[in-house]
C-alpha cells in the first residue's frame, strides 16, 4: 500500500468492489500510487483525527483530494464530509462526493456541508473509470489548494 | 259622516255669508224705507197744520168784525149810557144781525163799566162769570175757557166808547161753545187723513180739545214751535209725530199729529215681508250650497272610503264617480290606481309566497342536511353556550342534546383550550377580531367520557340584530390522522427503499459489468469467441438493468415530488430540447418545426422532463426514417388547447394505444428501438399531475401523433 506521506488522493469506500473498480479507474490515469483507500467513515475519521492505526497528524501530511461514498457503515459520509468541514485543517481538502444515488436529498445535504462535487457511479464500468478519472485529474492537476 | 267634513263646512260657510249679505241688505232697506214714512208723515202734518189754521183763522176774525161793528152801533152806545133804560129792541135787532136768538151755541153779553151786565142774549149757560176784564182794544179773542169741566168756550169782545175815540163806557162780549158736529169733524179729519189727530188749543196751555173731547194739552215741546214748518216728535201717550201753529188774531194754536208707530206700523209690516224673504233666500242659498257641496263631497267620501279600504287591505275596493269633470277623472284614475295597486301586491304576494316556499325548502334541505350529517354541527350564542346539537354531534361527543345545550361550548374542549377560547369569544364580541372564524383549523375535542380526539373545526360567526351567533362544522379527523401518519410512514419506507435500490442494486451490478469488462480486457487473449460473446451478454445486460434502476427510480421520484408551478414558455422549452435531440442525432436527417405554442402553467423542471421524453421517443421511432420529420404545434379542441408532438417515424398499431403510456410497456422488439418502456409512463405520470390528459394516434409505418393538454396553459 502507498505511504501516507505520499497520499494524493483518499477513498472513502466500503464496497471492496466499487473500491477496487475505481482504483483501477485512476491507475489508468497513472493515478493509483497515490491513493489511500479507508474502508468505512470511523476510519476515515481516524485518518485525520484519531489516534489509532493512521498517524497522519504526525506527520502533517494531507491529501489533495477526497472521494468520499455517502453510504459507509459506522460512521456514514455526510458526517465525516461534516467534521472534514469543521475542521479548519481539513476544511480547504476538496471533497468529491461518490454516490449510487441521484435522490436530491443526498446530493443536496452534500453540498450545503460544503462537498466540491459529486460523481454518480454508474452500473457502465467505463462510464465509471471516465468519471472518477476525469474528477480525480481536474482535483489533482488544477485545483491547487494552499498548503 | 264627521262634524269636520267638507260637506258640512261649505254649506255652513256659504250660508253664513249669505245671512250677512241678506242682514246688511234688510237693514239697509229697512233705513230706507224707516226714513221714507217719517219724512212722508212729517211733511204732511206740516201741510194739515198749515191748510187748517188758514181755515181756523176765518172765524175769529169775522167774530170779531161783528163784535166791533156791534160795540160800535150807537144804538148799543145808547144802551150802555142809559144803563140798559134804552134802545133795548135796538140792541136786539143788532144782535139778531148777528146771530139768531135760538142760536145754541152762542151768547151775546154787553156790560157797563162798572161791572154791570145789561144784556144777556143766546144760550145763557155761556154768561160769563164773574164779569170780564175791560178791553182796551177794539175787539180781542180770549183764550179757550173751560166751564164746568166740560164746556169750552172762547169770547170776543170788544169796547163800547163814548164817540168816536172816548172813554170806554162798556163792552160787548160775544162767547161761542166750540162744538163740532160729528159730520163736520169727520170732514175735518177726512180732508186730514183718518189717522191724523187735530187738536186745538190755547198755545198757553189747557184747555185743549181734539174736536170731540176736552183734552189736557200736549206736551210743551209739542207747542215750542208752532210756525208749522217743523215736525216734531214727542210723547203724549204714545209716541207722536207733530206740526203746530198759531192760529193768528187769537192767542190759539193748531196742531196736527200722527203716531209715530201707527206711521212706522208698514214699515215694520215691510221688514217682516223682508225678512221672511230673506230667510226664504238664506235657507234656498243654504240648500243650493249643501247640494253643491254634496255633488263635490259625496264622491270624495266614496274615494276616501275606497282608499280607507285599500289601506286596510280589502283591494277590490272600487269607486264609481260618474261624468267627465274633474271628480270623474279623479274616480277613474283612482280606479286605475287600485287596480295597479291590486296586481302589484299579487305579484308581490306570488313573489313572497313563492321566495317563503323556497326558503321553506331551503330550510328543510339544510335541516336535512344538518340532521344526517356524520359531522358534528353545533351552533352557540354570543356568550358561547350551545344553541344547536344535530344528531352528528350527539354520535360524535356522546351527549344528547338536552344534555348540553344551553351549556358552554368549553365543555367539549381539553382544560388546555378553554382560555384560548374565551378570550377568543370576547375579543370576538368587542373587536370582530377572528383569528379562528372563517378558517379550518385541527384542533382537539373531549368526548363525555373525558376522552380526546383530534378535530377539524370550521367555523362561522354572525352577527344579527338578535347578537353575534358561531356555527360551527366538526369532523372527526382520528381516521385521517391514522391515515395520514401511516402515509408518512409509507413514504419514509418508499424513500428508504428508493435509496436501497439505488444504492445496493446497482453495486452488485457494476461489479458484475466492472469485472467482466476486467476479465475481458486482461484475459482476453486466453478466452475463445464463445466465451467473448458471453462476456458481451452479460456486459449488456447488466447496462440495461442499471438503465432500468434509473428509470424506475426517477418514475417514483415523480410521484412524491412537490409541484412548483410557475410560467413556463413552451415554445422555448420545445426549442432548447429540440436543440439537444438534433445534437444527439448526429448528421441523420432530423427536421424539427416548432409551431406557435401558447405558455403554460407548471413545473419547469417536469415539464422539461416531459417534453424530453417526448422529443427523445420521437427521434428514436423516426431514426430509420430519410429525412425524419418531427412537427411541434398548437391547436384548440372545444375550447381545450392541446400541444401536439407528429412524426413519421414507426407508428404503432392504435389497437395498443392504451398500453403506451404503461409502467415498462414496450410496443417493439428491444433489437428494433432500444429502450425500458418508461419514458411515456412518466410523460403520462407529469401530466397528469398537472391536470391534464395526453393521448397518442398512430398507425404502422404510418407515423404517430402525441397530445396533451395542460389546463393551467393561457388559450390561444
Amino acid at each position: 500500500m502507498t505511504q501516507p506521506q505520499e497520499v494524493e488522493i483518499l477513498l472513502v469506500e466500503d464496497n471492496p468492489n466499487d473500491a477496487e473498480l475505481t482504483l483501477r479507474a485512476l491507475k489508468q490515469r497513472n493515478l493509483a500510487n497515490q491513493v489511500f483507500v479507508c474502508q468505512d467513515g470511523a476510519e476515515a475519521l481516524d485518518f485525520f483525527f484519531g489516534d489509532g492505526s493512521h498517524a497522519l497528524r504526525e506527520i502533517g501530511v494531507v491529501p489533495k483530494v477526497i472521494l468520499l461514498d455517502l453510504k459507509l457503515p459506522k460512521v456514514d459520509g455526510l458526517e465525516v464530509l461534516r467534521r472534514l468541514k469543521e475542521e479548519d485543517r481539513t476544511k480547504r481538502i476538496p471533497v468529491v462526493v461518490l454516490t449510487s444515488s441521484r435522490e436530491e436529498p443526498d446530493i443536496a445535504r452534500a453540498y450545503r456541508l460544503g462537498a466540491n462535487s459529486y460523481i454518480v457511479k454508474p452500473v457502465d464500468f467505463e462510464a465509471f473509470a471516465r468519471a472518477v478519472s476525469e474528477v480525480g485529474l481536474y482535483w489533482l492537476l488544477l485545483n491547487h489548494p494552499p498548503r | 259622516m264627521r262634524r269636520g267634513s267638507l260637506e258640512w263646512k261649505l254649506p255652513l260657510f256659504f250660508s253664513a255669508l249669505l245671512l250677512a249679505v241678506v242682514l246688511v241688505m234688510l237693514a239697509a232697506a229697512y233705513q230706507q224705507v224707516r226714513h221714507a214714512a217719517l219724512s212722508l208723515a212729517t211733511e204732511r202734518v206740516r201741510r194739515i197744520a198749515k191748510v187748517y189754521v188758514d181755515l181756523l183763522q176765518r172765524e175769529p176774525t169775522l167774530r170779531r168784525a161783528q163784535t166791533a161793528t156791534l160795540a160800535a152801533d150807537p144804538g148799543v152806545r145808547e144802551f150802555v149810557t142809559s144803563g140798559g133804560g134804552r134802545g133795548r129792541d135796538w140792541v136786539l135787532a143788532a144782535m139778531r144781525r148777528i146771530a139768531p136768538d135760538s142760536a145754541p151755541n152762542l151768547a151775546i153779553e154787553v156790560w157797563d163799566s162798572s161791572g154791570q151786565r145789561l144784556f144777556l142774549r143766546g144760550d145763557t149757560a155761556l154768561r160769563s162769570d164773574p164779569a170780564p176784564a175791560l178791553p182796551t182794544d177794539s175787539a180781542v179773542v180770549s183764550p179757550y175757557r173751560l166751564q164746568h169741566d166740560t164746556l169750552l168756550y172762547v169770547a170776543v169782545q170788544a169796547a163800547v166808547r163814548q164817540g168816536t175815540e172816548g172813554r170806554v163806557i162798556g163792552r160787548v162780549v160775544q162767547i161761542r161753545r166750540i162744538t163740532l158736529s160729528k159730520q163736520g169733524r169727520e170732514t175735518l179729519t177726512g180732508i186730514a187723513g183718518g189717522d191724523m189727530t187735530l187738536l186745538v188749543g190755547n198755545a198757553d196751555g189747557d184747555p185743549w180739545t181734539d174736536l170731540e173731547h176736552v183734552i189736557p194739552a200736549p206736551p210743551a215741546e209739542a207747542r215750542a214751535r208752532h210756525d208749522s214748518t217743523v215736525a216734531v216728535s214727542y210723547a203724549r201717550g204714545e209716541l207722536k209725530i207733530g206740526a203746530a201753529a198759531r192760529i193768528p188774531g187769537t192767542p190759539a194754536m193748531f196742531l196736527a199729529e200722527l203716531s209715530r208707530p201707527q206711521v212706522l206700523a208698514p214699515t215694520r209690516l215691510y221688514l217682516r215681508r223682508m225678512s221672511l224673504i230673506a230667510a226664504a233666500i238664506v235657507v234656498v242659498g243654504a240648500l243650493g250650497a249643501w247640494w253643491v257641496s254634496r255633488r263635490i263631497t259625496t264622491p270624495l267620501h266614496r274615494l276616501t272610503t275606497a282608499a280607507a279600504a285599500i289601506a286596510s287591505g280589502d283591494l277590490a275596493q272600487r269607486v264609481d264617480v260618474p261624468g267627465t269633470d274633474e271628480l270623474g277623472r279623479l274616480g277613474r284614475s283612482f280606479n286605475v290606481m287600485a287596480d295597479e295597486v291590486k296586481r302589484s301586491r299579487e305579484g308581490l304576494e306570488a313573489q313572497v309566497l313563492e321566495r317563503t316556499r323556497a326558503l321553506g325548502d331551503s330550510e328543510a334541505r339544510l335541516r336535512a342536511v344538518t340532521e344526517t350529517a356524520h359531522d358534528a354541527i353545533i351552533a352557540a350564542d354570543g356568550d358561547g353556550n350551545i344553541a344547536y346539537w344535530n344528531p352528528g354531534a350527539a354520535h360524535m361527543f356522546g351527549y344528547t342534546a338536552s344534555e348540553v345545550v344551553g351549556r358552554p361550548l368549553t365543555l367539549l374542549m381539553p382544560e388546555r383550550y378553554q382560555d384560548d377560547h374565551r378570550r377568543g369569544i370576547q375579543r370576538y364580541a368587542e373587536t370582530a377580531e377572528a383569528h379562528v372564524i372563517g378558517r379550518t383549523v385541527e384542533l382537539h375535542g373531549r368526548r363525555k367520557d373525558g376522552n380526546e380526539f383530534p378535530i377539524e373545526l370550521s367555523l362561522a360567526a354572525a352577527r344579527t340584530e338578535a347578537g353575534i351567533s358561531f356555527t360551527g362544522v366538526i369532523r372527526d379527523i382520528t381516521e385521517r390522522k391514522r391515515i395520514e401518519q401511516a402515509l408518512r410512514e409509507t413514504n419514509a419506507e418508499i424513500e428508504s427503499f428508493s435509496y436501497s435500490v439505488s444504492h445496493d442494486l446497482r453495486a452488485p451490478l457494476r461489479a458484475i459489468h466492472g469485472f467482466a469488462r476486467i476479465l475481458l480486457e486482461d484475459h482476453g487473449p486466453q478466452l475463445d469467441p464463445e466465451a467473448k460473446r458471453i462476456l458481451t451478454v452479460i456486459d449488456e445486460n447488466t447496462r440495461r438493468m442499471g438503465q432500468l434502476i434509473d428509470d424506475l427510480l426517477a418514475f417514483s421520484r415523480l410521484g412524491r415530488k412537490a409541484l412548483e408551478t410557475a410560467r413556463v414558455d413552451m415554445a422555448d422549452l420545445f426549442r432548447t430540447i429540440a436543440d439537444e435531440v438534433r445534437r444527439t442525432a448526429g448528421d441523420r436527417p432530423l427536421e424539427i418545426t416548432i409551431g406557435v405554442l401558447p405558455p403554460a402553467r407548471g413545473d419547469r423542471d417536469m415539464l422539461r422532463q416531459a417534453v424530453t421524453n417526448l422529443l427523445d421517443n420521437a427521434a428514436k421511432f423516426t431514426r430509420q426514417r430519410a429525412p425524419a420529420r418531427i412537427e411541434v404545434g398548437h391547436r384548440t379542441d372545444n375550447g381545450e388547447g392541446v400541444y401536439y408532438v407528429k412524426d413519421n417515424g414507426a407508428g404503432f398499431d392504435q389497437r395498443y394505444a392504451d398500453k403506451l403510456f404503461g409502467v415498462f410497456q414496450r410496443l417493439h422488439r428491444a433489437e428494433e428501438f432500444e429502450g425500458t418502456g418508461v419514458g411515456l409512463a412518466i410523460v403520462q405520470r407529469i401530466v397528469l399531475r398537472h391536470g391534464g390528459r395526453v393521448w397518442a394516434e398512430g398507425e404502422v409505418d404510418g407515423g404517430a401523433t402525441f397530445y396533451l393538454t395542460l389546463p393551467g396553459a393561457s388559450p390561444t
